[in-house]
């Protein structure tokens, strides 16, 4: 819903007087207001406008009140309904409470008196459109997860199971006594893929309960990277791909966790040398700006078609047909933007499908207070990093 | 047992289309195999399988659904026996398609892991009552 619009609420009484005030009122509160003199008309106004909130006299000539409140809820039951009447007694109210009215506008009332009541319906209105919006996510959540069950972690156990039934029954025969080994080798690789995709699934669920967010520590995202290039040197040679880090001289320090945000790099170099191609290479850039931290790990792979750039962070997306055997679990991207976004950061890519992609990482820098502090952390961090 | 037998296996999972593979070649049976519903349907196309194990939830959502369909648009493929297989189904759908269900009067549904005994039979009992109708239908 576009939530610049103004709200509309239809005002449905006989009286001229009341009107006249409630439209003035209410349009200088900011809501677009249509004022109707009889149920019929009102009505009319409510099934064609769709209102927010609508203001019924109890006390009208033709169609009663009770009846426009019934009929407005059958139109929209989203509409909340407040009810005006002279005659305030308890009977009226309950009756129009058993109608469906959400509250109860006794004449005569002050402009402040209509403009609580009003504000306070339209509160209650965004609330249930809120717990809709909420169980209608949670609702295809539920969903998608049910199919990232059935896919990914069905897949290898079904491939595992159909081996090992082939194996025990055909084990001993010509056609399968050559096959065994290999078979016996993609068993373990299927179950070791099984294990990364749980592993990586319990990482994005601890992250979902922001477990981590109280570990604050002052991080100098040079040494992390250094640490994790480091480490990388071997994968990215075996692939002759060639992996650089282009770091400044000067700190680039992030107040968070340590090992998230190694988590939220790994990943990014990871995919980057996977998706490669070789003779290909990844370059992992830092850079401290004003305010902010920037990481950015660019490599030469294949790209990302354009249509799969705005799933590229969803869970269990993964971009179809992309490498060779290529064994990631599809929560790798997730995990990297929730840690981003747990770190008042985010992450952002730019692609060009066949010739590479870069992921760019922004973080709150760690603004200095006490600047022997500070120094003091970077320099342990650093001598952690050093082998 | 059914004489040697053409299937075409369809299945975005290499290991499983591997070792059913090899079950059935171990009873006599050629087998090709298909990694992708193109190229499924081409090599049905070029090969013209007796039985055809299609993965109806590959890469693409329902992608088994529409090579079932594009291999029943070949006419001499029109009534051939397809075994949809998939790891996902919320039910047990047993279903043998009744002959008046349009493009999937012929095919039977297994679940992954499939049973080998039981969709090898099936597998051979629906090619062997195929051959049977084109011979009555020979002059």
């Amino acid at each position: 819903m576009d939530e610049s619009r103004p709200e509309t609420v239809v005002v449905i009484d006989d009286d001229r007087a009341i009107r006249l005030s409630c439209e003035k009122i209410l349009v200088r509160s900011g809501y677009e207001v249509a004022c109707f003199e009889n149920g019929a008309l009102g009505l009319e106004a409510v099934a064609d406008r769709k209102p927010a909130l609508v203001l019924v006299d109890l006390k009208m000539p033709g169609i009663s009140g009770l009846e426009v409140i019934a009929r407005v809820r059958e139109i929209d039951p989203t509409a909340v309904v407040i009810v005006i009447t002279g005659y305030a007694s308890i009977e009226s109210a309950v009756d129009a409470m058993k109608a469906g009215a959400y509250d109860f506008l006794p004449k005569p009332f002050s402009p402040d008196e209509l403009r609580l009541v009003v504000g306070r319906g339209l509160e209650k209105r965004r609330l249930v459109q809120e717990a809709r919006r909420g169980e209608l996510e949670r609702e295809l959540l539920k969903r998608r997860f049910v199919t990232f069950v059935s896919h990914q972690l069905k897949s290898p156990l079904v491939a595992v199971h159909q081996y090992l039934e082939v194996l025990k029954r055909l084990g001993d025969t010509d056609e399968v006594r050559p096959k065994r080994e290999m078979w016996l080798d993609r068993c373990l690789e299927r179950t070791d893929e099984l294990t990364s995709i749980i592993e990586d699934w319990l990482t994005l669920a601890s992250l979902e309960q922001a477990s981590f967010s109280r570990t604050r520590e002052v991080v100098d995202v040079r040494s992390t990277i250094r640490k994790l290039v480091e480490g990388y040197e071997g994968t990215a040679a075996e692939r002759s791909v060639a992996l650089n880090a282009d770091l400044p001289a000067s700190p680039c320090p992030v107040s968070g966790d340590p090992t998230c945000l190694a988590v939220l790099f790994d990943n990014l170099i990871v995919n980057a040398i996977r998706y490669n191609r070789p003779g290909g290479s990844v370059t992992v850039r830092a850079e401290c700006r004003p305010g902010e931290v920037v990481v950015s790990v660019a490599d030469t792979g294949i790209g990302i078609p354009e249509s799969c750039l705005p799933l590229l962070f969803d869970e269990f997306f993964r971009v179809g047909g992309r490498g060779e055997g290529s064994s990631g679990t599809g929560l790798g991207l997730p995990i990297s933007r929730r840690i981003a976004t747990e770190h008042g950061g985010v992450i952002d890519v730019q692609s060009v499908e066949g010739s590479g992609s870069t992921f760019t990482v922004r973080l709150p820098r760690h603004e200095l207070e006490g600047a022997p502090d500070v120094a003091g952390a970077d320099t342990a961090l650093e001598e952690m990093s050093l082998p | 047992m059914t004489d040697r037998a053409k299937i075409l296996i369809v299945d975005d999972d290499p290991d499983f289309t591997e070792s059913l593979a090899c079950f059935l070649e171990a009873r006599g049976h050629r087998v090709m195999r298909a990694s992708d519903s193109d190229r499924g349907v081409e090599l049905a196309r070029s090969c013209r399988p007796e039985a055809v194990v299609m993965d109806v939830m590959m890469r693409e959502r329902t992608e088994g659904f529409f090579a079932i369909q594009e291999i029943r648009r070949i006419p001499e493929l029109a009534d051939v026996p397809v075994f949809a297989v998939s790891a996902i189904y919320t039910a047990e759908p047993t279903f043998t398609i009744a002959p008046e269900a349009g493009w999937l009067a012929h095919d039977e549904f297994f679940r992954k892991p499939v049973d080998l005994d039981e969709l090898a039979l099936r597998i051979e009992a629906r090619i062997a009552d195929r051959r049977e109708q084109e011979e009555a239908r020979l002059p």
